[in-house]
């Protein structure tokens, strides 16, 4: 009797603990809001649709929803991916009241591009040849006293690791000749999957390639955005915002979850700082 | 109850299978050292070793630390829980099959003790197998690899979300943590072999189901259709073990696991001593 008596007590004291050490509710968690800056205020968003559509590029018909938040948010910047083309851009830009200039990156092999839109009417664009892709530079000063930023807008390869590792070492490469003379930001969708409660703990290449990709952006760069949970569909955080490394200053860095219109899998991902 | 602990130490010391499983931990690292030079050797077009080490950013990133914890993390999933399966499962079955647990249970003991008894057992076996295992995997590691810092990335492993080390010592010592969390995270697959060897009469049946139910559980956790029941299997409880070998250890959420896997495990066992309390023992 006596054995059973003190399972129960064991079992009952098991469950006390467990209970006493559950993890605060999410929103016990965050404590005070995070501190409004209005220095630098970057937007990143993939706008295509998810890979089950037709052409999964962004569509036209979204672009007035694509306009509606840019402008509710007023971001300084903002990188896009998966735009169509020049056009397309030219629709958004009209549909932006002349508040932004931008720019679409050189055409790869792929059919998509990556976009800037600034708010800075002095901002010049700069073509970024990351091997068989093209990433767009934009430069500006948010600001008229404060110092130039440089952000680029990326996008890694969906469907190979390997490929997004290359593409990620020139990229950092690129951007780390800049980061002398300019405040440099990378913004766009990377694709990694790193997400490490949803995977098998099974060693395979792909997660080796986008680990040490994802690691060298970190040894250069801040991944702004990672206290903001995922960004895509399937509970994946896949698109980032990196600024540099000794940004002391991280204000509002969230995703903007219900922005996503027609069958777009991604969210915008924004994010403030100070510097 | 300190006489039946012994007997039943004896017991464990004098089966085949007790000594059979640190031969197949032995031939697992082998096999583990086998393919991290071949891996390196194909990856690095016959450069091997030397220039495998620098695919990652560190430069002493693959040491004799970090295989020992590759080994330890690949192993851990399916290949101990299926020795203390076994262990635990040949527990009551082998002596209901073999025809001895009528006479056991016609002695002065109370059969709660019994069942205590073969539990403490078992909890010893995984304990020393895992032990054996960790430090077998760090000699080998030490001699044929090389020391260093565990340094820890993102993606392999899923220990980390960014970048991380552990000091040499401190790695070392997180090791030893292993031993008692992967223990205590391994006592649930006992209690739960313990209780299908007292509900079987077959220890091959109550290790087959031990070892079916873990399996379901681990495989279906990881299919995504099944996301919401994830926090609802054992096998996801299970994995706080591996939160030692996090740069910084989230204690609040370990000691959490710790107790939820300890509640697994207190209760199955109360449940098989009610069972077997209650079971007409006919063999």
């Amino acid at each position: 009797m006596w054995v059973k008596l003190i399972l129960l007590l064991l079992f009952c004291l098991m469950i006390l603990g467990a209970v006493h050490f559950a993890q605060p509710a999410e929103s016990e968690k965050s404590g005070s809001p995070a501190k409004v800056l209005h220095s630098l205020r970057l937007l990143t968003w993939n706008i295509g649709y998810a890979e089950l559509e037709d052409d999964t590029r962004a569509h036209d018909k979204d672009l007035p929803a694509v306009a509606e938040v840019i402008l509710r948010q007023d971001p300084d910047a903002v990188a896009l991916q998966e735009l169509t083309g020049k056009a397309q851009l030219n629709i958004l830009l009209g549909l932006l009241h002349g508040k932004y200039r931008g720019a679409i990156a050189q055409q790869g092999r792929e059919d998509r591009f990556e976009g800037v839109l600034v708010k800075d009417a002095g901002a010049t664009f700069i073509p970024v040849a990351v091997g068989a892709r093209y990433a767009l530079g934009a430069s500006f000063r948010p600001r008229q006293d404060s110092p130039e930023v440089l952000l680029l807008s990326a996008h890694a390869d969906a469907f190979n690791a390997a490929r997004r590792r290359t593409y990620t070492e020139a990229l950092i490469d690129w951007a780390r000749a800049r980061a002398q003379s300019s405040e440099v930001f990378i913004a766009g969708d990377f694709n990694f999957e790193l997400k490490a409660a949803n995977e098998t703990n099974l060693y395979t290449d792909n997660l080796k390639h986008d680990g040490e990709s994802y690691s060298l952006i970190l040894r250069h760069f801040h991944d702004l955005g990672r206290a903001a949970g995922d960004t895509a569909i399937n509970d994946r955080r896949i698109d980032y915002i990196f600024g540099p490394p000794e940004l002391e200053q991280i204000g509002r860095v969230e995703v903007l979850r219900g922005a996503a219109v027609g069958r777009m899998d991604h969210w915008p991902l924004l994010v403030e700082v100070g510097f | 109850m300190l006489t039946l602990l012994k007997m039943e130490l004896e017991k464990l010391f004098r089966a085949r299978s007790f000594y059979l499983s640190f031969i197949v931990l032995i031939a697992f690292v082998a096999l583990m050292l086998w393919g991290f030079y071949t891996y390196a050797a194909r990856k690095t077009g016959g450069q091997a070793v030397e220039q495998f080490k620098y695919t990652y950013e560190s430069k002493q990133y693959f040491n004799g630390l970090t295989f020992a914890l590759y080994s330890l993390l690949f192993s851990f999933t399916l290949l101990l829980p299926i020795f203390v399966s076994m262990s635990a499962g040949s527990q009551i079955a082998s002596e209901a099959r073999a025809g001895t647990l009528r006479m056991i249970c016609a002695r002065p003991i109370s059969r709660a003790s019994l069942i205590i008894s073969k539990f403490l057992v078992t909890a010893l076996h995984a304990g020393l197998l895992l032990t054996f295992f960790i430090g077998l995997n760090l000699v080998v590691g030490l001699i044929f690899v090389g020391w260093g810092n565990l340094e820890l990335y993102p993606g392999p492993l899923n220990l980390v979300d960014a970048p991380g080390k552990i000091m040499r010592d401190e790695a070392l010592m997180r090791f030893g943590y292993a031993v008692l969390s992967g223990t205590w995270a391994l006592l649930v697959i006992a209690a739960l072999a313990l209780l299908c060897s007292v509900v079987f009469d077959s220890p091959v049946q109550a290790t087959v189901m031990t070892i079916a139910a873990y399996l379901t559980l681990y495989i279906v956790g990881r299919v995504e259709f099944f996301e919401h029941l994830r926090p609802y299997f054992f096998t996801t409880d299970m994995d706080f073990w591996r939160d030692v070998f996090k740069p910084d250890i989230p204690w609040r959420s370990l000691w959490h696991y710790a107790y939820v896997c300890g509640a697994y495990t207190t209760g199955l066992l109360l449940t098989t001593v009610i069972i077997f309390e209650r079971k007409d023992i006919l063999t």
